[in-house]
């Protein structure tokens, strides 16, 4: 019967399925943060942090992710800076630092969409400059960034399958495991539901919230 | 343009090169005081290394270039279906290129490489085949979107000269939908010839595939990998550099003239 293999190493998936949620949530919540902060260098930093963001930015959006794990997974060894060994980690520092590329990208333009004179009108009708932010500002910004972060994070969470590369035992990892280990398709199968089940529900959210944010406009 | 407007816009799209260029005399100049072992980037001084490199280049050259031309035929009839087919078979398209698009390219690869017997298919042809599915579906969905963007009205115009559905689509609404999705097609050409290094897991012998052979011959990973990732970000970056020269000039383009095809088919056509 089709699905038996997959029901009776049920565990390896549920385990795989979590670490790559874990993966992804992680990875994502670091890459906002860079994302955030190499930006705003970016737009209102100087001359030298602001080409910084770019050779960051190029560098690290311009080469395969699967050369950038091997290359942390040998930098970070102990043998060389000895910070970890751990596949988990070193997948998460590695993810987090490729995804934050694209992120920049998506807050940056967010930032620039925002016309300078919509701030100057805000202040000159008397709102405070943090009312300015919350009420003028942030909301058109979120309202351009959902989308191509959204993105983002689906992008991440099928590069996430790359991390199995270096041994992290996430979906993909697990699914080819118990692949080797019966000669069959059909785990393959199930990694595949795994994986549409994150990426489909995670467009279905995205969609719902660019509605509602744009019913806000 | 002033001569220093362009001085700087050309600056400014060197930074990138200039940038690699600074990181890769900071290595040499560590290398040479020592910091960094030379022995492990001695090898890279050899010819003979760089010839092995290039073979490995030209094989993710052919992977990239085979599926980008596969794909681009591909997504044709998949964006025209998911446009124009009956809904009673539409959904089959749609299910088709969504399901694909969330799928992780390197399970594709993995599945088709694993499972389509070697004596039928090499490895190389399998994750060929495993990139252009993968590339077409998003081509597809972009293409759709350079045709949605063509005012309806060009098409109704179109059928009210008498020319065929498939006429239309050949003559009037594709060659522009084409110039419009360029930008997005170069982009997704970076992300294709990223993907391609995926096809070294399921031992196919591209460029990522050679470092491995490289490092595991002369015991520098760290220093392999990093080479080998600058000769992906200067093919990369030099077709980024490509995308946004043609994202400039589609802002600043000329109205669209007429296919000499519909000009010749209706000689008095009053403009």
């Amino acid at each position: 019967m089709f699905g038996r293999i997959t029901l009776d190493n049920f565990e390896y998936f549920v385990q795989g399925y979590l670490t790559t949620i874990a993966l992804s949530v992680g990875a994502m919540a670091v890459a906002l943060v860079i994302g955030a902060v190499v930006a705003s260098l970016r737009v209102w930093g100087g001359r030298v942090p602001s080409s910084l963001g770019v050779f960051y930015v190029e560098f690290f959006r311009n080469t395969p992710l699967l050369i950038q794990l091997f290359f942390f997974a040998v930098v970070l060894a102990p043998r060389n800076l000895g910070i970890t060994a751990e596949p988990f980690v070193v997948a998460l520092i590695g993810l987090s630092l490729y995804t934050g590329a694209f992120a920049t990208e998506a807050i940056r333009s967010g930032i620039l969409a925002i016309d300078p004179g919509q701030v100057e009108a805000a202040r000159s009708l008397g709102l405070s400059q943090l009312a300015t932010i919350r009420l003028v500002v942030l909301p058109q910004a979120l309202r351009t960034v959902v989308p191509p972060l959204g993105n983002v994070a689906s992008a991440l969470i099928r590069n996430s399958s790359v991390a199995s590369a270096i041994g992290t035992r996430e979906l993909l990892f697990m699914g080819l495991l118990v692949a080797n280990r019966t000669f069959s398709l059909e785990p393959l199968v199930g990694v595949l539901l795994g994986y549409w089940s994150l990426t489909l529900t995670l467009s279905v959210v995205l969609s719902r919230l660019e509605r509602r944010l744009a019913f806000a406009r | 343009m002033t001569t220093l407007a362009r001085t700087r816009r050309v600056a400014s799209g060197l930074s990138g090169y200039l940038g690699l260029v600074a990181l890769i005399l900071i290595i040499l100049a560590l290398v040479a005081t020592g910091v960094l072992s030379q022995r492990r980037w001695e090898p890279f001084g050899d010819i003979r290394v760089w010839r092995f490199v290039l073979e490995g280049l030209l094989v993710t050259l052919q992977i990239g270039a085979v599926a980008l031309v596969a794909s681009l035929i591909l997504a044709v009839p998949l964006a025209l279906g998911r446009l124009a087919l009956p809904r009673s078979v539409r959904w089959i398209v749609v299910a088709w290129i969504e399901l694909v698009r969330a799928t992780p390219v390197l399970a594709l690869i993995l599945i088709l490489t694993l499972f389509v017997p070697r004596d039928l298919v090499s490895p190389v042809w399998s994750a060929t085949i495993a990139l252009t599915i993968y590339t077409s579906a998003v081509l597809a969905e972009i293409l759709r979107a350079g045709i949605l963007a063509i005012p309806r009205g060009e098409v109704d115009a179109a059928r009210s000269l008498a020319l065929t559905y498939a006429q239309t689509m050949r003559l009037i609404v594709l060659p522009q939908a084409f110039s419009r999705m360029m930008p997005a097609l170069v982009s997704q050409l970076i992300t294709l010839v990223k993907d391609t290094s995926l096809a070294s897991i399921a031992a196919v012998s591209e460029l990522a595939g050679y470092a491995r052979s490289i490092h595991s011959f002369y015991g520098n990973p760290a220093e392999t990998y990093f080479v080998i990732a600058c000769i992906y970000f200067t093919i990369n970056y030099t077709l980024s550099r490509i995308g946004r020269r043609l994202e400039l000039q589609r802002a600043k383009e000329p109205p669209v003239t007429l296919p000499a095809e519909v000009e010749a088919a209706n000689p008095q056509l009053p403009v």
